[in-house]
């Protein structure tokens, strides 16, 4: 899922601005699942917003809204009928529903209410880790299921590198070396013979290189 | 006198395009320079322009250098981050190389080396600052320097372009020259009336802009440009002219050289002459002037 975080609510706040009438618009999906954006932290953000507001005595109107998704046309849509009733709109899902939303009602400001920050797991309550950077050209069958691109920091291919000392990465003494994960994988699968094979030049283009990317699937198109 | 006095003094300058070798071999880069010494106040020496592998600006202009001749130095946005940046400004001053010129960088999809990883890690504006923090003697992470590097500046502006508005390029020549950058350059200009709603506009006092002049190759080379580089105009005239030439590459370089004297005689600041290739022409190109 796409992971993100709060934002200050004071950040919020000045983003806001001189707004009056505002919709606070969650998300039912990935910010949902990391409570960041969903039914109930619309609920939270909208009653810490009241509260400010309430207390700066001013007039200022918050409703609350939460689609189920702010990625899908048909899903935005469903917000057409009342969106002329606000002057702003903070959406607290990913950026991805942020641009959608700003995308679909042009001439309303639609201000971000979280930051997005990577494609993570759950790995338990109040804890998401990173798991993927959607660099375009998966490797996870050569490295075990183990990605060295979003895990370890150097993204190295042909790793560990001379940072890894017991286990763990040199940038952090919590982080653990994603080449130790890959290698005691292999190990297990029995295929330790494949770390022995130099990894082939890694291809960007299919990652943030070239400009902003997107999947075409003909045999899905209407 | 040195590039930045003929700035600062408002003098016509004339710069050259010296792309390094793709290779070790600087034999040709150096008799190409050498040729036109005392002609030209300085060499531009691109840093991998059109995001094509070849040997860096840095190099290339330490070679020129020890050669007696001066340089400007090329720094992109797209293959170094802020520590490379500035290690290699710290470089170049320390090896007497006082003029830099900053550019953003096309995107390594365009070169020949497309499967890289563009760094992007500061933007213009952002470069342009830590330029200006190193020549106040801090890095960008605010520790302090043992000696600081002084540099005239440079960048580039789209000004003459034709698929750009004239607001958005006078903003941008606002935000950069408030940024520390002293001389723009522009791409090619083939027409001055491309760039006149620029140049109408532009604090001349406080501005210097040095438009680009291209040495057309031959008449296939303008036709191209006209009709697939959205930034630069080439009018029909033009083409028109070399069709009709019976020497085309004599006609071209005459191209050049005219539009050097009308630059000079509009009261821009200088100009870069960019020859890609055909740098063995710039004696010819500069001697009609």
């Amino acid at each position: 899922m796409i992971v993100a975080d709060k934002k200050p609510i004071e950040e919020i706040i000045e983003e806001l601005g001189a707004h009056e009438k505002i919709l606070i618009l969650g998300c039912n999906e990935c910010v949902t699942v990391c409570e960041a954006g969903g039914k109930k932290e619309v609920g939270i953000l909208a009653s810490a917003l009241r509260m400010y507001f309430l207390n700066q005595e001013r007039d200022v109107k918050i409703d609350e809204e939460t689609l189920q998704r702010q990625c899908d046309h048909e899903y935005l849509e469903e917000i057409r009928d009342k969106v002329d009733q606000y002057d702003a709109i903070v959406s607290i899902a990913c950026g991805v529903g942020v641009q959608f939303t700003a995308e679909k009602y042009f001439s309303t400001p639609v201000y971000p209410g979280v930051n997005t920050c990577f494609m993570g797991a759950t790995e338990e309550r109040g804890l998401w880790t990173e798991r993927c950077q959607g660099c375009g050209q998966c490797i996870l069958a050569r490295t075990g299921g183990i990605c060295p691109v979003s895990r370890c920091a150097k993204r190295v291919l042909n790793g560990p590198c001379g940072g890894s000392s017991d286990g763990k990465c040199e940038i952090n003494k919590e982080v653990i070396c994603a080449w130790q994960l890959i290698v005691e994988r292999l190990k297990a699968l029995d295929r330790f013979d494949d770390y022995e094979e130099l990894s082939p030049l890694k291809d960007w283009s299919t990652d943030r290189a070239g400009g902003p990317r997107k999947v075409v699937r003909e045999d899905v198109q209407p | 006198m040195g590039l930045q006095q003929k700035i600062e003094a408002k003098e016509f300058v004339i710069l050259a395009e010296m792309e390094p070798p793709k290779g070790a071999d600087v034999s040709r880069m150096v008799k190409n320079a050498q040729k036109v010494k005392g002609m030209v106040d300085a060499f531009v020496v691109p840093e991998m322009s059109n995001a094509v592998m070849r040997m860096s600006s840095l190099g290339g202009a330490m070679i020129l250098k020890s050669k007696g001749l001066e340089t400007v130095m090329q720094l992109n946005c797209r293959d170094r981050n802020r520590l490379a940046l500035q290690a290699d400004l710290l470089a170049a001053n320390g090896c007497g190389i006082s003029n830099v010129m900053v550019v953003k960088g096309e995107d390594p999809g365009l070169g020949d080396h497309h499967q890289a990883r563009g760094v992007y890690d500061l933007d213009l504006p952002e470069l342009l600052a830590a330029i200006d923090g190193l020549q106040q003697g801090r890095d960008m992470a605010g520790i302090e320097l043992n000696g600081a590097p002084e540099f005239l500046v440079g960048s580039t502006v789209e000004a003459g372009a034709r698929d750009k508005s004239p607001e958005l390029i006078l903003d941008d020549i606002n935000r950069l020259g408030q940024a520390g950058t002293r001389f723009f350059i522009t791409p090619p200009l083939f027409d001055l009336a491309a760039i006149e709603p620029v140049w109408k506009r532009v604090n001349r006092e406080k501005t210097t802009v040095i438009p680009t002049v291209l040495l057309l190759k031959s008449l296939g080379m303008a036709r191209y440009i006209a009709r697939n580089v959205n930034h630069t105009f080439i009018p029909d005239t033009l083409i028109e002219r070399i069709q009709g030439a019976p020497d085309k590459v004599r006609e071209c370089i005459e191209i050049a050289s005219e539009t050097i004297r009308t630059l000079k005689k509009e009261g821009f600041g200088g100009v870069q002459i960019a020859t890609i290739g055909w740098e063995d022409k710039l004696p010819e190109i500069l001697k009609r002037i």
